[in-house]
Parts: structure tokens; C-alpha cells; sequence
């Protein structure tokens, strides 16, 4: 007879009628008979799938066996067990790992997932959307607070960086002071001013050369002044690092602090500044885009979103043009897997216009470089260097034996 | 792959080449270059040892290295029957696991021999003479700035046994021949104080750049002690070691903006500092303090500085502190930071233990994490410090693959002096009781309470590891203890303790 078994077909008023067959399935009466997983069945299959240990320990086999019910094909179950799995994600991702998976796309698959179970009957829908909202408010406390701990970071490390260059400045005037009062060093002193000029360089504003200077060819020291203005937070440079190197690409920046070494040394530059130049002027095609997709794809969370990506654009980011080239690897990344870690990049890239005197970025490797070169360093060995650069994706060397990869 | 191991042959022919032929043109640059990287001064180095001499003795001793340099027949067996430690074992199983490619093959030969020697320094079989042949043939083979993480790595634990050979045992590294391999010129003390000024404020430099070993022990410190003072007016933090007071100045800036609980309250930073033996003179310690004033004054926050003498052994008195009725006491006390020095742990011990007498608020301790110390004598720990070390110049490396000359900055001021100082003190150390395990083991048993590690403290050392590389790793060991390690070695203990009593 052609009565609705169940009233499970309230939830969706469009549903066709349903045809309850001799075996006790409820089918619809399309001309491809569905089944409708009515609460009953639900329930059924939600105990054999616990009887077996869970949702991703159960098979549809397994689970159509102690299920037995007639007329159940694999098919049913194969589809019914995955979306009873993403149901249950949330879940076990939360508990599982506490901030990494509280991203945007958890946070839109716990919406999805619960909607979805709301599907599947009152009475389980009830319980669902409770948990679901729930899980959500927790998933979205631990962002918030998540947030709060990122700005903080920014501004400690800010902090240090300012504070560190205290010390670097006070280094370089006792320098000198030293050298000035002693004349000749013999050697020693003028190495220390070079090295301090070298290091000012790299210590001070931390800088990260700029797309424009990178043009420059072993410009002199005092140009390097001019990237106080342009500093931004090492953040960026491992973070990209790590995120090319997960590419595998033939990406110069595959190191950090490539881009200062590209206009270093002769020997290398040929290499490296092929490579970089043509890295970066594919970023420079994508940089204002991803100025501001960073923003979206990242977060994904309507209104503290905007605030970021307004205060973002509000600076005069031009002048973070590195922040381009690290965005880019940052942000092709971020396209890929979202994860927290992009967080502090974006962060970052707030504050970075800001801060001339962030701590700890690049080691300003250019000038460091060309110091020694200065000095004579014959032994360095400047084919090794490029055939790091090459190598920089395959890193075997890097491999120590005692390196257990996980 | 290919380029590896096309590599590994022309690296011997490199080396013995500019082995001869540079030695004479290395002594006319010696002037200008004899405080950079250094990295051709140990060609300088022209062995003593006259091999003809031993030439009886090196047969015997010719197929063991033949054995143990044949590419072909990688030899794993045969050190495992020799080394039956513990640790050893375990190494030897990894490397083995990872022994592949002509240049891991090269690797794993330079642990053979660094094996060989730790274990002609210390084993069954002392024999000074085999060592010395063996860190002979080692130091052809590698250089401190040149070739790959092992090889730099080996170079300095040659170094170190090198030291150990020669100093009988003594102190840290008298060198007989007075050239030191890591070009520093004839200094015995291989410590970071002999290093330039700029030497060591560029490497410190790069070392924080590249690594987030330094801002990992502060932050989480920092942090920790932030949450535990968060409703005082007074903050007295008395500091272990403060060095160049970088810890602070995030702390500072913490206090200053901080929301709930009395804005920017008055701190005063106690710093420990050391008598005379001039490793580090106490003007240092003034000098920090003296720019700590000139920060706080710059973001506004009420603060003063002291110092606190330690007696000449280093033993902390808790008299001779000076305390404020209702501030909040902070302990702090960081150990084994790669640019920190060596500190005797009954100096440690008795700056604990003087501490507890004083109710601190908070204790936050940072420490290094060893492996299974303590068991299989000299051979295991030896080879749990390569390990520990391997980790570090892996993981500096893998952050920064092209700027192999800032690493080996890092490395010749810092870690290089680090290695030849644990090793000595390991070698010293066989006679006597094995140190105690850990700090963190020792403050559980003089009865401090651990304090928990908050969701945003943890937060926040994944989100600064998330700025380097994702090789780092960090980990809640227990309730207080947060550890970060490089891939699967942990390196670096933070934890936070409080005193049993509630105040």
C-alpha cells in the first residue's frame, strides 16, 4: 500500500510518497526507487557502526551484515557512512587536536555536517544540533582566544626586536668608539666595523630586501639603510620557507633570506637571480591580489576578517614589498591546506608596515656575505652554494643519519 | 641524489688538496682573516702524530678503517657488535634506517669514526694512540664551515674529542699544537667570550633569526609568569642568568598592555651575576640593566633594576636578596639556551633551593632535554649529545639551507663551544656519580608544585613554531612542561613551578 511509513518525510515537504516494501525499507516512489533512512534505520545502522568500533572502523559490508537488513545494498551504506562520518568529524577533530583543525574549513564543515544531520531525523536531530552548536561556540571561543595570543606574539617579538636593537646599536658605537681611539686594530677593529656595519645591516631593522632593491646588484651598505623602511618580521621568511619546501618547487625562496643572497655574490647571482627574478615577477603579477585574498581565505570570519584586511590595506603596504614575495608562497599555500600557522602571517603583515624594528627577521646574508667576500675568504666555496640552491628541494645533504623523518 | 654522491669523492680530493697546498697561503691571510668563519685556518693544522711511527701499530688498525670507510659494504653489523650500549644501539639502528645515497654513506662513515674514536678515548680498550689516528683521519675529512650538516657537525666533535685527547682529561681542550681547528687562534678555552664582540652579537643574532630556540624559552616563560601576576602591582623577578636581558623586554611590553588586573605594574628585575672568573664581568650584568631601564622608561613602565652577587663558587644566598613586602616573586631560570654558558649545577641547585626558601609565585624553568642520560656510560651519552647536536644543525639547516655561512657563525660561536663543553664534561663525569637527570626531576623532588601550562601559553609556542618551520615541534609533556623538538629529538624543556605553600 502506498502510505508513508514513518513521518520522516515532514522534513522535506517535496518529498515524493513513500512505499514501505516487504522487507521494512521505506523507498520512495520515483522512478528510481530511494531509500529514505528513516530514524529507525538510522538507528540501526548508528548501533551496528558503534558495535564495530566506530565510524572508520566499520565497512559497509560489515556493517550491512550486522545490520540484516534485506534489500540493504552497499551502496546505501557506502554513501550513509560517509556522510555519517563527516557528521562525526567535528567532533573528534576538536578533542584530537585542540587549535590546528579549528580553522575556517572545520568551522564550515561543523555547519555543514550538523545541517546535514538535521536531516536525518528529529529526535537524533535534536540531540545533533545542540552538540553541533555547541562544538561551534567552543571551536569559535578557541579562536578568538587564538587570535588574542597571535596579537600578543606580534607584539612581543616586536618587542624584542626593538629591544635587541638596543643592544646592536650600542655594539656598533663602542665599536666604534674603539676603533676611532685605537687607530688600527690590527685588523681586528676594522673587521669589527665592517662587521658591524654588516650587522647593523642584518640586525637592526631586520630587514628583508625589497623587490626594488633586489634589483640592485650588490648596491653599497648605505642603500641598506633606506630597508629600515621596509622591514618586515623573519615570521615570514621561514614560514615561507617551510611552505615552499612542502612544494617541492625549484623555488629560490625555498630558503629564507634567499632573495638577500641573490644579489650578493657574483658567482651565485647568475643562478639565483634568474631564478628569483622570474619567482618574483610572477609574485609581483599576484601581489595585490593576494594582498587581499590572504585576508578571505585565510580567516574566513565575517567581521573580524574585515577588520583585518582593512587594517591591512589601510598601511601603505607597497613599501612591505616583501611582504609580496612571502605572501605569494604564503598564500598559494594557504590555498592549499589552512591551518593556523597562516594566521601569523597575516598578523604579521598588519603589523609589519608599523614595525621598522622588528626583531629576528632575516639575517641580512647579503652584506654578511660580502663582508667575508671582502675579507678574503677564499675557502668559501661558492659551487657548494649553488648547488644548495639547486638541491634545495631534494635536500639530502640536509638529511642527518640520525634524522628520523616522520 | 647523483650530485651527492659525484660529490663525495672530489670532497677527499678537495680537502687533501687545499690540505697541501693552501697551508702556505692560508699563513699570509691569516692576518686578515683570522677572525672570520676560520674556515680555512684548520688546514693550518699539520699533524704531529708522525704516522711513519705508528706504522706497526696502524696496520693492525688499517682494516678496521678499511672495514669501516668501504662504501660498498656498509659495516652496520660490525659496530653494533662493538657498542652494546643502550644509546649506541638505538643510533646505530637509525642511522642505519637512514643510511643511503653516497653522501649518507659519507655521514655514516663519519659517525664510524667518531664512534671509534669516543670509544678508543673511553672504552674497554683505551687506547690514546688509536684515537688520535682516528681524529686524524677525521679531521681530513671534514671542516668546520665546508660540506654537510654531519660534516660540519663531525668537525667539532672531532674537535671536542680532539680536546679531550689532549687535555688528558682536564679542563676543556688544551691544545698542545696551539692551533685549534676552529680557527680561533691559539685559544684554549674554546668558550664564547673568546669570540669577537660582533662575532657574538651576529651569531646571537642569527641564532634567533633562524631558530626559535631562544624566543620558545621566553615567550612560554614569559607567558607563564604573566598569567601567574596577572592581579599584582608588584612584580619582583629575580633572573638566574640574565645575559643581555632579551627575555625581559617581551615581558615588559606585555605588562605594559596588559587588560585585566592593575595596568603596568612596578617591576623590579633582580639579576644574578657572577664574581670573577671572568667569564662574564659584572659590568655586563650593569650594562643590561642599564638598557632594561632605558626600555621600560621608553614604553613607560615603572621599573627597577638590581643586582645580587653570587659568592665565588656561584652559590646563590637568599639572604642577600633584597624583597618588597607583598610583591609577587618570580623565579627564573634559564639553563642550556645554545647561547648561554655552562653553569655548575650546584649553582643551580642552590638557586632553586635558596628560591623555594623564599615562596616564589612562580618558578619558570628552561632547560635542555637529553635523552636517556645517565645510562650507558661515556659511549651512550656521547652518542645521545650527537644526536641532540645532529638535531640542532639539522634543524638550523633545514630553516635556512642557503645561508650555510650564517649557520657556521652560529655554529663556531655557540654550539661549537657547547659540544667540546659537554663532551668534557661527560668524559669528566665517568668517574663520579652520573648527574642527576634532569632539572625539571629535581625541582619535582625538592617539592615544587608544577603550575599548569595554559591553552594560551601552549597556543602560543605553536603559533611561534608555526613561524619557522614545521619540523619544530612542540609538546605538553606533563601538565607544566612544554618541550620543543626538531622532528622526532626533543631539545628544549620549558616548565612552570610554583612553591607548595599558597601564598
Amino acid at each position: 500500500m502506498f502510505h508513508p511509513k514513518k513521518p520522516s518525510t515532514m522534513n522535506s515537504q517535496d518529498r515524493p510518497m513513500c512505499v514501505q516494501g516487504d522487507s521494512g525499507l521505506v523507498l520512495t516512489t520515483d522512478p528510481k526507487p530511494r531509500l529514505r533512512w528513516t530514524v529507525e534505520l538510522h538507528e540501526r545502522f548508528v548501533d551496528a557502526v558503534t558495535q564495530l568500533g566506530g565510524p572508520d572502523k566499520a565497512t559497509p559490508k560489515t556493517i550491512m551484515r550486522v545490520m540484516g537488513v534485506k534489500g540493504l545494498t552497499l551502496y546505501h551504506l557506502k554513501s550513509h557512512l560517509q556522510k555519517f562520518r563527516l557528521g562525526k568529524q567535528p567532533h573528534k577533530e576538536f578533542s584530537d587536536h585542540s587549535i590546528k583543525d579549528a580553522s575556517a574549513l572545520d568551522l564550515q564543515r561543523n555547519t555543514a555536517s550538523s545541517s546535514g544531520l538535521m536531516s536525518r531525523g528529529v529526535n537524533d536531530g535534536n540531540a545533533h544540533i545542540t552538540d553541533a552548536i555547541r562544538m561551534q561556540m567552543e571551536v569559535q571561543r578557541r579562536l578568538h582566544e587564538q587570535l588574542e595570543v597571535q596579537r600578543h606574539l606580534q607584539l612581543r617579538i616586536e618587542a624584542q626586536g626593538k629591544y635587541m636593537q638596543t643592544i646592536l646599536e650600542k655594539a656598533c658605537q663602542t665599536l666604534a668608539g674603539e676603533n676611532m681611539a685605537s687607530g688600527n686594530y690590527k685588523g681586528m677593529g676594522n673587521q669589527g666595523i665592517s662587521d658591524m656595519g654588516a650587522m647593523k645591516e642584518f640586525g637592526s631593522p631586520m630587514n628583508y630586501p625589497s623587490l626594488q632593491d633586489l634589483n640592485i646588484y650588490g648596491g653599497d651598505q648605505l642603500d641598506l639603510q633606506h630597508n629600515l623602511d621596509r622591514a618586515t618580521l623573519e615570521a615570514f621568511m621561514p614560514n615561507s620557507d617551510s611552505i615552499c619546501l612542502g612544494k617541492k618547487r625549484p623555488n629560490p625562496y625555498n630558503g629564507s633570506g634567499k632573495s638577500p643572497l641573490v644579489w650578493s655574490d657574483d658567482l651565485r647571482l647568475q643562478e639565483l637571480g634568474n631564478a628569483a627574478s622570474s619567482c618574483l615577477s610572477s609574485q609581483e603579477d599576484h601581489f595585490k591580489d593576494d594582498q587581499i585574498q590572504i585576508a578571505p581565505t585565510d580567516l574566513d570570519r565575517g567581521p573580524e576578517m574585515d577588520s583585518i584586511s582593512d587594517i591591512y590595506e589601510a598601511k601603505p603596504v607597497l613599501q612591505g614589498d616583501p611582504m609580496g614575495e612571502k605572501k605569494y608562497g604564503a598564500s598559494s599555500a594557504k590555498l592549499e591546506r589552512p591551518s593556523p600557522r597562516r594566521a601569523p602571517l597575516q598578523s604579521d603583515k598588519i603589523n609589519s608596515p608599523l614595525m621598522m624594528n622588528a626583531t629576528g627577521a632575516m639575517p641580512h646574508t647579503k652584506t654578511w656575505d660580502v663582508v667575508l667576500k671582502e675579507k678574503g675568504n677564499k675557502d668559501y666555496k661558492g659551487s657548494k652554494e649553488t648547488k644548495d640552491t639547486v638541491e634545495c628541494d631534494v635536500s639530502v645533504e640536509s638529511r642527518l643519519l640520525f634524522l628520523v623523518l616522520d | 641524489m647523483a650530485m651527492a654522491i659525484d660529490e663525495t669523492p672530489t670532497v677527499d680530493i678537495d680537502f687533501s688538496a687545499s690540505y697541501n697546498t693552501t697551508a702556505t697561503t692560508t699563513t699570509t691571510t691569516t692576518t686578515t682573516t683570522e677572525d672570520d668563519l676560520g674556515c680555512c685556518n684548520w688546514n693550518d693544522w699539520s699533524p704531529v702524530v708522525d704516522l711513519d711511527a705508528l706504522s706497526g701499530d696502524r696496520d693492525d688498525f688499517q682494516n678496521l678503517f678499511e672495514s669501516m670507510m668501504d662504501e660498498n659494504v656498509p659495516n652496520p653489523d660490525r659496530a653494533v657488535e662493538n657498542y652494546n650500549s643502550p644509546g649506541s644501539n638505538e643510533a646505530m639502528m637509525m642511522m642505519i634506517d637512514e643510511a643511503n645515497g653516497g653522501d649518507d654513506f659519507k655521514g655514516l662513515r663519519l659517525v664510524h669514526l667518531l664512534m671509534a674514536a669516543a670509544e678508543a678515548l673511553t672504552g674497554a680498550n683505551k687506547s690514546r694512540d688509536l684515537a688520535r689516528v682516528i681524529l686524524v683521519r677525521l679531521k681530513e675529512l671534514v671542516s668546520p664551515t665546508d660540506g654537510s650538516n654531519m660534516e660540519r657537525l663531525a668537525a667539532y666533535f672531532t674537535d671536542a674529542l680532539h680536546g679531550l685527547l689532549e687535555g688528558g682529561g682536564g679542563g676543556a681542550g688544551n691544545h698542545i699544537h696551539g692551533k685549534h681547528m676552529l680557527g680561533n687562534g691559539p685559544h684554549h678555552l674554546n668558550h664564547r667570550d673568546d669570540h669577537h664582540q660582533t662575532d657574538v652579537l651576529a651569531a646571537f643574532q642569527l641564532l634567533q633569526d633562524m631558530s626559535p630556540y631562544v624566543k620558545f624559552g621566553h615567550f612560554t616563560a614569559n607567558q607563564a609568569i604573566l598569567e601567574a601576576v596577572s592581579h599584582d602591582r608588584r612584580v619582583h623577578i629575580v633572573d638566574y642568568d640574565i645575559m643581555e636581558g632579551i627575555q625581559w623586554a617581551s615581558l615588559m611590553q606585555a605588562l605594559v598592555s596588559r587588560k585585566d588586573g592593575p595596568p603596568a605594574p612596578h617591576l623590579r628585575i633582580t639579576a644574578l651575576s657572577r664574581g670573577g672568573s671572568g667569564r662574564r664581568p659584572i659590568g655586563t650584568v650593569l650594562e643590561t640593566g642599564r638598557r632594561l631601564v632605558a626600555f621600560a622608561a621608553s614604553i613607560g613602565l615603572p621599573f627597577s633594576f638590581h643586582q645580587c652577587r653570587l659568592d665565588s663558587d656561584e652559590t646563590f644566598r637568599p639572604s642577600t636578596l633584597k624583597l618588597v613586602r607583598g610583591e609577587a616573586l618570580v623565579m627564573n631560570c634559564m639553563l642550556h639556551l645554545p647561547h648561554f654558558s655552562y653553569r655548575a649545577p650546584n649553582s643551580v641547585a642552590s638557586f632553586l633551593s635558596g628560591g623555594k626558601t623564599l615562596n616564589p609565585r612562580t618558578v619558570t624553568l628552561v632547560e635542555e632535554e637529553s635523552g636517556h642520560a645517565g645510562n650507558g656510560g661515556f659511549m651512550g651519552r656521547f652518542m645521545d649529545s650527537l644526536h641532540h647536536y645532529s638535531a640542532l644543525y639539522d634543524s638550523l639547516e633545514a630553516g635556512f639551507p642557503v645561508q650555510s655561512r650564517a649557520r657556521a657563525l652560529v655554529e663556531k660561536v655557540f654550539l661549537g663551544p657547547r659540544i667540546a663543553g659537554s663532551l668534557a664534561r661527560i668524559y669528566r663525569a665517568r668517574p663520579e656519580e652520573e648527574e642527576a637527570g634532569s632539572w625539571v626531576m629535581w625541582l619535582a623532588g625538592a617539592g615544587f608544585r608544577p603550575a599548569g601550562i595554559s591553552f594560551a601559553n601552549h597556543c602560543q609556542a605553536k603559533l611561534l613554531l608555526g613561524l619557522f618551520h614545521d619540523g619544530y615541534k612542540v609538546e605538553e609533556l606533563a601538565s607544566n612542561r612544554l618541550v620543543l623538538g626538531w622532528k622526532s629529538r626533543r631539545l628544549l624543556s620549558a616548565s612552570i613551578w610554583s612553591s607548595d605553600i599558597d601564598v
